[in-house]
């Protein structure tokens, strides 16, 4: 331990507010070189800004396929980024290449989520450890591999573990070593992952404090991707919410989990499990499945599934099932609209052949059943269904956009301060010309 | 430990002075001189020094020691060979002895391997213990092994285990003489040895040495006499030293080309992969034999074509061709292997992607590559027969076992079926034994055929969380 010490004295464990990278409107798109069958790329990352401060955690949570492994590889330059900076301390790094990026790459670090396939199986645990100082040559073989056992030691597995396989170790001494493989270039900042989502629940735990023991002895600055809250809860000074390639909120661990603002920060927290089977709760239901990324909505990323949506002046009034009702509509029609359909289907259409076979009136019995549409509303429904009814899916959607459609899906929100904490939020409610969203959720019986 | 090795020092050493040092020695100033030009002959030559001067060292396993060419004397018995025994026994003894002296210096390593592992190595455990273990109980690879393993003893110790030269007895027979009995005069009479040859040829009907037969020149046949009246055994022996070589060094080849392109297309995909798929097809999609045919033809004129006697351009020649079977079978696995997290984690601190590859992908492709190689060696072995059975590929007057076949085929009905039927059992036995030890590899390899793996696990219990 000492070691590792030696050369880090003076360095404060607890955020010291100066910033160690900083993240500039970062893209990073897949298949964008795809040509002629690929289509529009897909846009993982789409435009992302933000500070990690050094000392740190900050934590980036986010359903599956929300861009946040993406967002840790490209921070680690494992993918390249489309567009975009990413600096830290100072220098971009999205710019390095050859000697430099191998030199930075001593910086950071990362510690992957599983950890059955981040070990080589062929290695003892001991070279797995040596390899990142075999590859930047640091000191004497002699010298790594007293470093080894060190490490060994600091992240709680015994030194004579050196010799063995990771194929003998549990999952949690595998994440162990994993850690203590990272760790082993006395790095500044660690990407984490989903450190723990392999693992035993027991086994968590034991290996959240791990890192933040090292991150106190060592003042690691860490990133750790997630999708389980309450874990982000336990360890991030800071949270990041990402949805579809966007941060939609990012702010203190505190606030943002005692009082979202972001609806979409909202509709997540509300989805954790209350241990009291009495409680009868409203939850914010996110309907279906995020669109995608191929062809994200226009405007705001969340629109099509954001129950606090803003609404057009004329609708403001208009009983939530109905107005629930138009939007799961529009989502139907949206998805059979679908740009990013197979090759196959889009060929078709080139040819005219009409596969989609859509069943309008069970569409419509799904959106609105029973519920008493008022006569305005149920015109312009009417009039899209003429459209749906000769394959005119595009004049459909227009027509519904233009009635119902609102700021929320023409422009892109900025991310506006909430609170005095630093919180940003990406939503077009913290705008003084609309209703706020904890006012609107108060208003419209959710609770969080 | 130490005293084992110091015991076995001598031998081990007679072991490497006894490889045909020659053999890559003469391939190498073969090929410089031709390859780079006069300005390094100097410097081939040199290697030619130092290769003649390592052929030439006294080695323990020598045929001097226990000769069997001798003649037998007026009076009965013989003279010349080893303790006045008959050729025949001094040379059983000789090539009992060249056979124990091998499977005893494979017993020591495989010793010393299992007392290094129980006592020497640090790790307790490694993940090639459970394939050598489960081959260890695998029977028929083990077979494979033995018959592989009888193979290189034999081409190895070639010059040895031969009960007369390849100087002597079949490059240049009129330039040595040996002495005889000769019952009609009643005494020690001396010829050339091509005249002898000439004398002993086996042609069926009107004349035939077969196995276990003395020629009039005293002279010992195990395996009978060639067409031409040389000794089939040596010919097998220095045959079976080509076909060896040809199928190693034609796998290698393949097996190395196909090596490379995986790791690479997998690596980088895209573009690089749909240009070896493309070159692959364009390979496959010429016929390999005809081509073969062409080029060796085309190139018989050729510098190439005279190394090693013809052996080497068909070597190369299968390698060149050879790969895109192995390419397509390895492909996928160093895909998917790619894939891993540590693949990542190791370009994440910095990695060279050459060195990636090879720590990390290579070692759990070489394993699928083995298993195919080992079943296209055969075809190589094969194939280089089939050519020289065609009058194509390694010239005489150099042994091939195809040539040997070929020439013996018109004699297969009469009393010198042995010239056909011995290097074709030869060579079947050969391919066989590869075939069998690629089985045993396989199965090794792959543990869902063998015991459980989980002792290793009980092992690292305790310690961490």
């Amino acid at each position: 331990m000492s070691l590792y010490q030696e050369s880090r004295d003076g360095v404060v464990a607890e955020p010291t507010g100066e910033v160690l990278v900083e993240v500039d409107d970062l893209k990073t798109y897949y298949g964008s070189e795809g040509g002629l069958l690929g289509g529009n790329p897909v846009k993982a990352v789409d435009g992302v800004s933000f500070d990690i401060h050094r000392g740190e955690t900050l934590g980036l949570v986010g359903e599956s396929g929300c861009g946040k492994s993406t967002l840790g590889r490209t921070l680690m330059q494992l993918e390249s980024a489309t567009a975009g900076e990413v600096r830290y301390d100072g220098t971009d790094i999205t710019t390095l290449s050859g000697k430099e990026l191998k030199e930075w790459r001593q910086n950071v670090q990362m510690v992957f989520q599983d950890p059955d396939g981040s070990l080589n199986d062929r290695m003892t645990v001991g070279e797995i450890i040596k390899e990142p100082l075999n590859v930047h040559n640091w000191k004497t073989p002699t010298e790594r591999r007293q470093r080894a056992r060190e490490l060994l030691d600091i992240v709680g597995l015994k030194e004579d573990h050196y010799y063995r396989y990771p194929f003998q170790f549990s999952g949690g001494q595998r994440q162990r070593v994993g850690i203590a493989r990272a760790l082993a270039l006395e790095p500044d900042f660690l990407v984490l992952d989903e450190p723990v989502s392999a693992l035993d629940v027991s086994v968590q735990a034991k290996i959240l404090n791990l890192l933040n023991d090292l991150q106190e002895e060592f003042g690691l600055t860490y990133l750790i991707i997630a999708h389980d809250l309450s874990v982000v809860e336990h360890i991030c000074d800071r949270v990041a919410v990402m949805y579809l390639g966007n941060i939609m909120e990012l702010g203190p661990t505190d606030a943002i989990f005692d009082e979202p603002a972001n609806p979409y920060t909202n509709s997540l927290l509300s989805a954790i499990p209350e241990p009291d089977p009495t409680l009868e709760k409203s939850r914010m239901t996110l309907r279906g499945t995020p669109p995608s990324p191929r062809d994200p909505p226009s405007g705001c990323v969340f629109s099509t599934r954001c129950p606090l949506k803003i609404r057009p002046e004329q609708y403001e009034d208009l009983d939530d099932d109905v107005w629930e009702g138009i939007e799961i509509f529009r989502a139907v029609l949206r998805d059979r609209g679908d740009l990013s359909k197979s090759v196959r289907q889009r060929l078709r259409d080139l040819l005219g052949l009409e596969t989609r076979g859509m069943d309008i009136e069970e569409v419509l019995e799904e959106s609105f059943g029973e519920l008493d549409v008022p006569s305005d509303v149920q015109q312009h429904i009417d009039s899209a269904v003429e459209h749906v009814r000769r394959d005119d899916l595009q004049s459909a959607q227009e027509e519904l956009e233009t009635e119902f459609g609102s700021v929320c899906e023409q422009e892109v929100p900025e991310n506006l301060p909430v609170g005095d904490t630093g919180r940003t939020s990406h939503c077009h409610r913290h705008r003084d010309e609309h209703e706020g969203t904890l006012d609107y959720i108060e208003s419209h019986g959710y609770e969080r | 430990m130490a005293v084992l090795v110091i015991v076995e020092f001598g031998a081990l050493w007679g072991g490497i002075m006894a490889l045909p040092w020659d053999t890559p020695m003469g391939l190498l100033t073969g090929v410089l001189p031709g390859a780079i030009g006069g300005a390094v002959a100097g410097i081939a030559s040199v290697f030619a020094d130092a290769g003649a001067w390592l052929a030439d060292l006294p080695t323990l396993l020598s045929r001097e020691w226990i000769p069997n060419q001798g003649h037998r004397v007026p009076g009965g018995g013989w003279e010349g060979t080893f303790l006045g025994l008959e050729p025949a026994y001094a040379w059983v003894i000789r090539v009992a002895v060249v056979y124990a002296y091998a499977m005893f210096t494979f017993y020591w390593v495989w010793r010393g391997y299992m007392v290094f592992r129980r006592h020497y190595r640090y790790a307790d455990w490694t993940p090639a213990d459970d394939m050598i273990d489960r081959f260890r109980g695998h029977n028929w690879g083990k077979f494979g092994l033995v018959l592989v393993m009888a193979f290189v003893v034999m081409a190895m110790f070639a010059p040895t285990i031969s009960p007369t030269t390849q100087e002597q007895n079949i490059m240049d027979p009129y330039s040595h003489n040996i002495e005889y009995y000769n019952d009609d005069a009643g005494q020690v009479m001396e010829t050339s040895v091509g005249q002898a040859n000439l004398l002993s040829s086996s042609k069926g009907v009107q004349r035939n040495f077969g196995l276990w037969s003395y020629d009039e020149y005293d002279r010992f046949h195990p395996t009978g006499t060639f067409t031409n009246g040389k000794d089939m055994f040596t010919l097998t022996a220095y045959g079976a030293r080509i076909s060896l070589f040809i199928g190693v060094f034609a796998s290698a080849l393949a097996g190395g080309i196909a090596l490379s392109l995986a790791l690479l297309t997998a690596y980088y995909k895209g573009i690089v992969d749909l240009a070896t798929v493309v070159a692959s097809d364009a390979f496959m999609a010429m016929p390999r034999l005809l081509v073969l045919i062409m080029l060796v033809t085309v190139l018989a004129d050729h510098w190439v074509a005279n190394i090693y006697s013809g052996g080497f351009i068909i070597a190369f020649l299968f390698g060149i061709w050879g790969w895109m079977g192995l390419w397509r079978a390895v492909r996928g696995p160093a895909f998917q292997i790619v894939e891993n997290e540590w693949v990542m984690a190791s370009k994440g601190f910095g990695e060279r992607p050459w060195r990636i590859v090879k720590k990390h992908v290579a070692p759990y492709v070489i394993g699928y590559l083995l298993i195919y190689l080992s079943m296209s060696l055969g075809g190589y072995i094969i194939g280089a027969a089939g050519l020289a059975f065609l009058g194509l590929g390694v010239t005489a007057p150099t042994p091939e076992m195809g040539r040997l076949i070929a020439a013996g085929q018109s004699l297969v009905t009469t009393q010198s079926w042995h010239i056909s039927i011995i290097p074709g059992l030869m060579i079947s036995a050969l391919v066989l034994g590869f075939n069998a030890l690629g089985d045993g590899i396989r199965d090794a390899i792959d543990p869902k055929t063998g015991g459980d793996d989980a002792a290793g696990e009980a092992a690292a219990a305790g310690g961490g969380g």
